[in-house]
């Protein structure tokens, strides 16, 4: 009995070692990786090696394969997933010389799985749709897709001159296409308006706000925060612009600069950069204006859910805060204009026009792409594809997946419509001041490249959560904290050198 | 190789290993070495390789988004960690502060629940076993939701709870905010972790069944109390199940990190408490993608807790009773 | 005298029974105060999370349709002292306009006072829709058979191939065993996520990513945890009895079956539970080497999709989590009786 347990245990130990040599061998010796183990015929259609040439090779019997990959920015979840595999097949019926594989990651692991994949030699070809985080995470990447638009001819003149340079990074070449843009505008809860007796904030850019006396306001920051403070109400009724507000039972908020950061909420204050003209860590005058004024809204005047209330029962929906019914204003893009964020509620909504400050209005801009890998063993095909995913006729397909404004100036027309009669059964809004807030897009941008992107967000974000979750400091010790996160991302931007 | 060295610490029966071996034993030599090989053969096929390019990388500044682009830099990474990185220091005392507050206070839950479940004078002992285990089949999202919810400052049902009780004010932003004052974080860390228990707990179980009843009868004629009983024979015991228990929550500390992660994407919340050692390797190797760093990271880690799973082997002889070793 | 002994000794065991049994469930109370929330949540509406006042149980907010709209209902002070159940028409800060659900006819009227001090009427109503929209939304039964199968038969894997190995640690003698046993050691302890790109690497190159290879080979090649668990009661088990078999010429192999193995039940159920329940939650092998296979996932991967889509609809998520915990719980449930021999069984006979 033990002989023959022995030699079944050897047979298939053996068996294993043999497949098992030629892997592990292949690093030192590239040549061995031709052999294919005889396992994998069994395991179906899977990966097939990469590094086989395969543009040579494929070209009579298989296709070639393109890998999507979807998972740095939106697509991840249960409602896109079933539209993104459609137009896979779709895209797939169309033609015979490439098959469009889609692979979907959790946005949560997907920056892990995808470096995974690169550093190990198994790279998809296609990744997006992807922000501007992902792009700066994965800098050096990237595929230079200038050669290819020239070889192509392929024609850009469909698009915002100032959307293409969008994507054109320093020293690193021509990164995307443009795709999708999602401008930003004050969305309002029309019955918490309502409910406080106050008209509705300005349905269009260079109007004043009309209050209920017929008096007009201009419609600044400043005068934004006496709305916010009057929609801000505790459990006896009474608003923050009362004496006897009780700030220990909020039970609505005011205003919120929903799902953004340090860098987001300071460009509402003015556009600007946490890296200097000579590469220094700065933190801009507005920006810091921008962080008292948010301390005074979260702790002083309590407009803004501080992180001990951000977290309450009574501000979370489908789409966080706003979709609680909870609260009076936000800041938004129109990503969020989408069922996610709405479905179930009661209440009704409508957009309207950004605050300015000091007589300058910036609306903060989203865009989101699709990018080719430079580790891509199929980068000529991967573009084919990509044109075809941003063509006239199909780029729409995507961008109601994903909620985006289409960046081609043809199809934005038409767009408006579409977006709501998908996404929000017709209901009819001010897509006006979307369109008008595109001519107020932040420039810098707000996710523009900063050195060690992410060990620098990480690092104010640490800050900005200290004076979410701390009270009574006064405005000495803010500016404390904050020389000390300057001293900190110079650090981190020497580092980085 | 540097780690062997801590090997060498409990290594004390290699002397003996050093004479000639006889011809009987070369034959148990051989037969045991059978039973380790499909061990062997997997550390071959499957870790030898990784661990030794894991070191390897340590050398490198290695960006996995563009492996191309590594370059070979020498111990560079290792003076940055030693020397110049004052985080690792940093997140290094946060995890062994941690694993302070944590460690006893888990193990000895974890005991005492055990014992509980395995008393003849708990009636029902399988409904809750099965509910003390309960928690550990909860996907670890839904966990943390719960926990975040529970725990909330405003709403959550712990300070109402405690509230009413006790009258404390426990409720609202004066109250107790577990997740963010670094003075109660580590305590609502560790009990997060309590939920977890149910794997510990059947592990003692399993030691718990393994002592003989006739000892425990004999011991009950004599009129020894439940507590003597307990701590005379009942833990000596299930020193081999404590041991192993030590060890692997010793190690597991060291490796303390998902939970920190998901509750708040280890942001280190609050006021940088939660950024232990390891969530900050991860954010080094898998966020800012230096990886080269990322893996001194870990092998520094590593020698640690090699050292310190070392030395804990070499107490065993004084308190760990294996049966089989009688003789 | 004798007599009354024996009652004194039943008195001091019942009451034992009634203490002991007291104290585990006031600690079994405290320690399920998450797992009730998380139930109580899944069973809410997604708008009574977000409403100030709620109850914690689930409650529908009363609500009146007045002209083709819905208007909630509160418990409303009326002048006169009493207490009315109105539908509140038209929010105000200081006059709200309420209709009266006995008497709609008569109208809107308006009524002074800040309508948040007031009640809202509210009814059980658990949600039990919560879980028949999870389950419609994710396709539960090929997950969950997906899982069953990976936990199944890497369970079986890793059990069989550790319980081999411990006994080689546990009862013979090796040159160089200590050495080796601290290299087993040492894969537990370098973090599994540094060698997570080689080790990628290698599955690449054994052309196995894409498949459940990765995920479950490695279990039948024993691991650190559950070998240094198992030679610990290995350990434990005086060597008397294999030592008798041998002088009865049985072979090792004949002792690790006959022997070991039927001595060790309850450590093998520990190892099995403790590994089944292991790879029922693992989620980033999985989620790495399956990446672009969704017919292949495991729940855990498959829920995140859904999750994802929920991310703020914590009622769904407890909902979903919930269903895909049954099957684990039942089989810890069957598996522990493992648990009930030994010491209890003749303890109860005393």
């Amino acid at each position: 009995m033990k002989k023959l347990w022995l030699v079944l245990a050897a047979l298939v130990i053996a068996s294993l070692v043999l497949t098992a040599c030629g892997g592990a061998a292949a690093p030192e010796a590239p040549a061995v990786e031709a052999e294919a183990p005889a396992e994998e015929a069994s395991a179906a259609e899977e990966e097939p090696m990469e590094e086989e040439p395969m543009e040579e090779e494929a070209m009579d019997s298989e296709k070639t394969q393109v890998r999507w990959y979807v998972g740095l920015g939106a697509g991840t979840d249960e409602g896109a997933i079933p539209l993104e595999e459609a137009f896979v097949e779709a895209y797939n019926a169309s033609q015979d010389e490439i098959e469009l594989v889609l692979e979907i990651v959790d946005a949560d692991n997907a920056a892990d799985t995808l470096a995974t994949q690169i550093a190990a030699g198994n790279p998809p070809d296609i990744v997006g749709p992807v922000g501007i985080k992902g792009r700066d995470q994965f800098k050096g990447a990237w595929l230079d897709l200038a050669p290819m638009i020239e070889a192509n001819n392929y024609d850009l003149s469909g698009f915002d001159p100032s959307m293409v340079d969008f994507y054109l990074v320093k020293e690193e070449g021509q990164l995307g296409i443009p795709f999708g843009i999602f401008p930003s505008f004050v969305l309002y809860n029309k019955d918490l308006f309502d409910e406080a007796g106050l008209p509705y904030p300005p349905a269009e850019y260079g109007v004043p706000y009309v209050d209920a006396d017929g008096v007009e306001h201009e419609w600044t920051i400043e005068y934004m925060t006496e709305l916010a403070k009057v929609l801000t109400v505790d459990a006896n009724g009474n608003d923050a612009s009362m004496e006897e507000f009780d700030s220990e039972n909020i039970v609505q908020f005011g205003w919120m600069n929903q799902w953004t950061d340090w860098r987001g909420v300071g460009t509402m204050f003015g556009a600007d950069s946490l890296v200097a003209e000579d590469g220094t860590a700065q933190m801009p005058e507005q920006w810091i204006e921008a962080v008292k004024w948010t301390y005074d809204g979260f702790w002083n005047s309590w407009f803004i859910p501080n992180g001990p209330y951000g977290g309450a029962e009574f501000l979370q929906g489908g789409g966080g805060p706003f979709s609680s019914g909870n609260m009076g204003m936000i800041q938004m893009h129109t990503w969020f204009l989408a069922p996610w964020a709405f479905d179930g509620t009661t209440f009704d909504w409508d957009v309207a026009a950004m605050p300015s400050h000091n007589g300058v209005t910036t609306a903060k801009m989203h865009a989101d792409t699709f990018g080719i890998l430079k580790a891509s063993q199929n980068s000529e095909a991967a573009f084919e594809v990509l044109t075809y995913m941003l063509s006239e006729e199909h780029a729409t397909d995507l961008l109601t997946i994903y909620g985006g404004m289409p960046a081609r100036l043809s199809l934005q027309d038409d767009y408006y419509g579409i977006h709501a009669e998908t996404n929000l059964d017709g209901k009819e809004i001010n897509w006006d001041v979307i369109a008008e807030g595109m001519a107020y897009a932040d420039n810098p941008n707000h996710e523009s490249w900063m050195p060690s992107y992410l060990e620098t967000n990480d690092r104010y974000n640490e800050t900005w959560n200290y004076f979410a979750n701390t009270p009574d400091l006064t405005e000495e010790d803010i500016d404390a904290e904050i020389a000390t996160l300057v001293a900190d991302l110079q650090a981190i931007f020497d580092a980085a050198e | 190789m540097s780690f062997f060295e801590g090997v060498e610490l409990l290594k004390k029966d290699k002397a003996r290993g050093k004479r000639k071996l006889t011809g009987s034993e070369k034959r148990e030599a051989r037969t045991g070495l059978a039973f380790l090989s499909p061990w062997m053969i997997g550390f071959v096929l499957f870790y030898l390789l990784p661990m030794i390019a894991s070191f390897v990388f340590s050398l490198y500044d290695f960006n996995p988004a563009v492996p191309d682009q590594a370059k070979f830099i020498g111990f560079e990474n290792w003076q940055r960690a030693l020397v110049i990185d004052e985080e690792v220091r940093l997140s290094f005392f946060r995890t062994i502060h941690f694993m302070a507050i944590s460690l006893p206070i888990t193990l000895s839950f974890t005991l005492f629940l055990a014992v509980l479940m395995n008393s003849e004078h708990v009636i029902g002992k399988n409904i809750y076993r099965t509910l003390f285990y309960m928690p550990t089949m909860i996907p670890l999202v839904a966990g943390v939701l719960v926990w975040n919810g529970v725990l909330n400052e405003q709403t959550g049902w712990v300070n109402v709870i405690i509230e009413k009780l006790t009258g404390i004010e426990a409720v609202g932003t004066e109250g107790l905010r577990w997740l963010a004052d670094p003075k109660l974080v580590y305590y609502a860390y560790t009990m997060f972790g309590l939920w977890g228990v149910g794997n510990g707990m059947i592990i003692f179980l399993a030691g718990l069944q393994g002592v003989p009843t006739e000892i425990y009868e004999a011991a009950q004629i004599d009129g020894a109390g439940w507590w003597r009983r307990l701590f005379r024979i009942t833990v000596p015991l299930i020193t081999p199940v404590i041991f192993y228990q030590l060890v692997l929550s010793v190690i597991a500390s060291l490796q303390y990190f998902l939970a920190p992660f998901v509750l708040n994407d280890g942001t280190g919340f609050p006021e940088g408490m939660t950024r232990f050692y390891m969530v900050y390797f991860y954010k080094q190797s898998f966020s800012f993608f230096n990886m080269g760093y990322g893996a001194t990271l870990a092998w520094l880690m590593f020698l640690v807790a090699l050292v310190l799973t070392a030395i804990l082997f070499g107490t065993a002889k004084y308190w760990v009773y294996y049966a089989s070793e009688e003789r | 005298m004798a007599k009354n002994k024996v009652v004194s000794k039943n008195m001091r065991v019942a009451g034992m029974k009634l203490g002991l049994t007291g104290l585990v469930l006031a600690v079994l109370f405290l320690f399920l105060i998450p797992m009730f929330y998380g139930i109580v949540t899944s069973l809410k509406t997604d708008n009574q999370l977000s409403i100030i006042g709620a109850p914690w149980w689930p409650a529908a907010e009363g609500s009146f349709n007045y002209e083709g709209k819905d208007y909630d209902v509160y418990s409303v002070p009326m002048e006169d002292g009493t207490v009315r159940e109105l539908a509140l028409y038209k929010k105000g800060r200081k006059v709200s306009e309420f209709v009266d659900p006995k008497n709609p006819e008569a109208g809107p009227f308006e009524w002074e006072g800040a309508w948040r001090q007031l009640e809202r009427v509210w009814s059980f109503s658990p949600q039990w829709s919560n879980f028949k929209e999870a389950w419609d939304t994710v396709n539960f039964p090929r997950l969950l058979w997906n899982t069953l199968v990976y936990a199944s038969v890497t369970t079986f894997g890793a059990v069989f191939s550790s319980a081999l190995v411990a006994y080689g640690f546990s009862r013979f003698k090796i040159p160089g065993k200590g050495v080796l046993f601290m290299l087993m050691l040492s894969t537990v302890i370098l973090p599994s996520a540094v060698t997570l790109i080689p080790t990628y690497f290698v599955f690449l190159k054994l052309g196995w990513v894409g498949t459940w290879l990765p995920l479950i080979i490695p279990a039948f090649f024993s691991w650190g945890t559950n070998t240094f668990l198992l030679r610990q009661f290995f350990m434990s088990i005086p060597r008397e009895l294999d030592e008798a078999a041998m002088i009865d010429g049985a072979s090792p192999l004949r002792v690790f079956v006959s022997i070991i193995l039927p001595t060790s039940g309850p450590a093998l159920t520990a190892v099995g539970l403790f590994h089944f329940f292991w790879a029922w939650n693992d989620f980033f092998g999985p989620l790495i080497y399956l990446a672009g296979n969704p017919d292949k996932f495991p729940i855990t991967v498959g829920l995140t999709a859904f999750n994802n889509l929920y991310s703020q609809s914590t009622n769904l998520i407890q909902a979903a989590s919930l269903i895909s915990a049954v099957i684990p719980v039942i089989i810890f449930f069957l598996a522990q009786k493992q648990f009930m021999q030994g010491v209890v069984v003749t303890g109860v006979e005393k």
